[in-house]
């Protein structure tokens, strides 16, 4: 039987976002999460603070869930996963799972908003020494350091004084295969970097890139400010390896500009690691038989003018499911979702009334 | 690729555990690895007034191509900031003292990384510290002891006035009130060169039948490059002595010869209690022209010169062409490096106090490269309107064998020549 209700599978950013938009212009939405808690990303990796504008990424998470938690118009299913489907356009019958037993759930549209994992730096190529350096983090490690004001060395616990990032790590690189850029790590170390001088004021900030793609405004709002105010070093030249060198972490590459070879000393090593496709969106993508790009995420047929609509008519995917997006991209992606899957769930009842 | 020659130290003398050892022994190669980025150079500039924004480059190197000195050498805005970061001593580095201050790097710099700023404030340290080259040592000593760089007696500087071949007003003796104060500045009032400019410029003011004055033995120097040198003390102490003396007689308007004096009393002085209207005489007598009587056509190609601190400092591009397009026979050519893009001839910053340091630092001067591009253009006169350019450009025109091919001449002497 056709339904008006939208399914929306993910509770991050973009699935919040959606089904707040969904509720607000009427329509029933069903959110179901497969962790015990919506927030998405940013709650399960206890992000610090939300990239480009520094908020308290728990006090914005929560207000984002405090507008579905409490909304008549939004059902939520925690502990949820989608198992399969059928029907098409207009009136979708998908099974949700949990503990309990499962359920079938009429939907009249889908939006998929089930988001990436960070690239595991231990995969391929080891040079980092992720797995054999305590002091080698990635950036979701020394998030949760910094949210929990405790930014030491995991090796000693001492203050660290000089800390580098290494760009790049999972991204743009043909031999891992994943040849994007991820888009935000650049921004977000710069990020991270202001907040390890702000908490750190004695440590030196060093941020080793190929190209820093600071794109639009975070230019202004974080990179400019990283190394004009908080006095953050950009090298331009990804180092290649880290070796233990004594008590501390010696970084070598190559200082581009100069010409020189280097050989830094470092208390702390932060891979700045890329976006890949969550499990979640690999197995979603299965189950709606959505077509994927070449690196597993859901493509999106519509080209640059529509960037949610995919392969099958009535579902529709937003943010990091489709491929590398900070959180403005997320939520911009998920308010058109929204419309056009309320499109979708209106024309459907027009033409089978 | 083969060993750079250049990377290879050897010093004098070298003592290693008490063991002197002679040069033969104590070859070695410069360290290419970075070990470090040892940021207290860094930390010690962006700290000082004027110095923070040497920390915002980066390296998009715009400044390197537009770098006077980088063409002529290896100096370039971009390097000197990569050169600290890792860990270079610019307190006690030749680099210093090789910036001319012609802010051409500033003018394409997308972050406003300021070297017009940062290299005075440096400087001002190393002064403080008693690391200055000797010659521009020289020039601060001689400006606090005579009242002008080059060390002549105070009581000369209006002997220029002598052969002009006009009655010269001097302030202290006309006792009256004046329209327009002419401020002459060092090199117009002692240069031989420069002499002969003021001389024309005060025929050219009389044939205008202008109301002016000028100071005479009271006058001294305005300091704007002894302060971009970094003699920030005297810079001040002259300031505010001659905003007295400018104040002492009364006048609706300051005119200069020379654009570093129109700098320092535009741009700096209004901070130390002096706010002049001052104006460059090239501002001064564009529109007079054609109230002149210039009889003669001169019949010769100009090319002309933008001073740094007319052009692109204080943004008067115009008033020079205007008055060289006034005066008869004389067809303007420009060079490809022109107008807010002008080349330097290497006086501005210390720059004029440093022609023998820097002869180790550049393949051949600022000024030699000028007057080449100038004969390139098939000109016979290069046209100045800077006090230091007339006596910098004749040097090069001799040093690079084009004597009897091109004359150096100030606008000024143009049109007293197409007037006599």
């Amino acid at each position: 039987m056709p339904s008006q209700d939208i399914l929306v599978i993910g509770g991050g950013p973009a699935g919040l976002e959606a089904a707040r938009g969904i509720a607000d212009l009427g329509y029933k939405a069903i959110l179901v999460e497969k962790r015990d808690r919506l927030g998405g990303t940013p709650d399960e990796a206890q992000y610090a603070a939300l990239t480009p504008d520094l908020r308290n990424a728990e006090e914005a998470m929560d207000e984002m869930i405090a507008a579905v938690a409490n909304n008549e118009n939004v059902e939520i299913r925690l502990d949820s996963s989608v198992t399969g489907t059928n029907g098409t356009l207009g009136d979708f019958n998908v099974i949700v799972k949990n503990g309990k037993g499962s359920e079938k759930l009429n939907v009249g549209s889908v939006i998929l908003a089930t988001g990436f994992q960070h690239f595991d730096p231990g995969r391929e190529t080891q040079q980092y020494g992720y797995y054999l350096y305590d002091d080698v983090v990635t950036l979701v490690d020394a998030e949760k350091m910094l949210k929990a004001d405790t930014f030491v060395r995991p090796s000693n616990g001492e203050v660290p004084k000089r800390v580098c990032f290494i760009q790049c790590v999972g991204s743009r690189d043909r031999q891992i295969g994943n040849e994007y850029c991820s888009k935000v790590c650049c921004g977000i170390a710069s990020k991270q970097a202001i907040e390890i001088r702000q908490q750190v004021p004695d440590c030196r900030v060093f941020i080793f890139y190929i190209d820093m793609r600071m794109y639009g405004y975070w230019e202004n709002e974080i990179y400019w400010p990283a190394q004009e105010k908080h006095k953050v070093n950009y090298i331009k030249g990804i180092a290649t390896e880290v070796l233990q060198k004594g008590d501390k972490l010696l970084v070598r590459g190559e200082d581009t500009t100069l010409g020189r070879p280097m050989e830094i000393p470092m208390d702390m090593v932060i891979l700045s690691v890329g976006m890949e496709p969550s499990r979640g969106t690999k197995e979603l993508a299965e189950i709606f038989g959505l077509e994927k790009n070449k690196y597993g995420f859901i493509e999106t047929i519509g080209g640059a003018l529509d960037t949610v609509s995919t392969s099958v008519p009535g579902v529709f995917a937003a943010g990091a499911c489709t491929g590398p997006a900070d959180l403005e991209d997320s939520v911009a992606m998920a308010g058109s979702a929204v419309m056009k899957s309320v499109i979708t769930v209106r024309k459907a009842k027009g033409s089978k009334q | 690729m083969p060993v750079d020659k250049h990377q290879i130290i050897e010093k004098e003398k070298a003592v290693v555990e008490g063991i002197e050892l002679s040069s033969d022994w104590n070859r070695m190669f410069e360290q290419r690895v970075i070990w470090d980025y040892d940021l207290t150079y860094m930390d010690k500039i962006t700290e000082l007034d004027g110095g923070e924004s040497l920390g915002w480059c980066y390296q998009c190197a715009q400044c390197v191509p537009v770098c006077p000195v980088d063409m002529v050498g290896s100096y370039g805005p971009r390097k000197i900031y990569r050169a600290v970061q890792v860990g270079a001593d610019l307190f006690n580095d030749d680099y210093l003292w090789q910036c001319t201050t012609c802010a051409n790097c500033l003018r394409v710099c997308p972050k406003e990384v300021d070297m017009i700023k940062i290299m005075p404030a440096v400087r001002e340290q190393a002064v403080l510290d008693g690391n200055v080259p000797g010659e521009l040592q020289e020039a601060f000593e001689n400006t606090f002891e005579y009242g002008n760089p080059m060390g002549e007696s105070p009581r000369k500087r209006a002997d220029w006035v002598k052969d002009a071949g006009v009655e010269v007003p001097v302030l202290s003796q006309i006792k009256k009130p004046v329209d327009l104060l002419w401020l002459v500045e060092c090199y117009p009032a002692y240069h031989p060169r420069g002499k002969e400019a003021s001389q024309a410029l005060a025929r050219i003011l009389t044939a205008l039948k202008a109301d002016y004055g000028i100071l005479g033995t009271e006058e001294k120097c305005t300091c704007d490059t002894q302060r971009l040198a970094g003699e920030i003390g005297l810079f001040e102490e002259f300031a505010e002595e001659n905003i007295r003396l400018l104040k002492k007689y009364k006048h609706n308007q300051i005119m200069v010869t020379d654009p570093h004096a129109l700098n320092a009393l535009r741009n700096e002085y209004p901070s130390f209690g002096g706010k002049f209207d001052v104006i460059h005489y090239t501002t001064y007598l564009a529109p007079l022209m054609s109230r002149l009587n210039l009889k003669n056509s001169l019949d010769i190609k100009v090319t002309f010169h933008d001073p740094c601190y007319l052009g692109r400092h204080n943004g008067e591009f115009e008033a020079p062409r205007a008055m060289l397009k006034a005066i008869p026979g004389v067809e303007l050519i420009e060079m490809g490096r022109c107008r807010e893009n002008s080349y330097c001839c290497g006086g501005g910053g210390g720059g004029m106090w440093l022609d023998g340091f820097m002869v180790d630092h550049v393949t051949e001067r600022l000024s030699e490269k000028r007057v080449r591009e100038a004969v390139e253009t098939g000109a016979d006169v290069l046209a100045v309107c800077c006090p230091y350019e007339v006596s910098r450009f004749e040097d090069a025109v001799k040093s690079t064998g084009n004597e009897g091919k091109l004359l150096v001449k100030d606008i000024i002497e143009l049109v007293d020549e197409a007037m006599r």
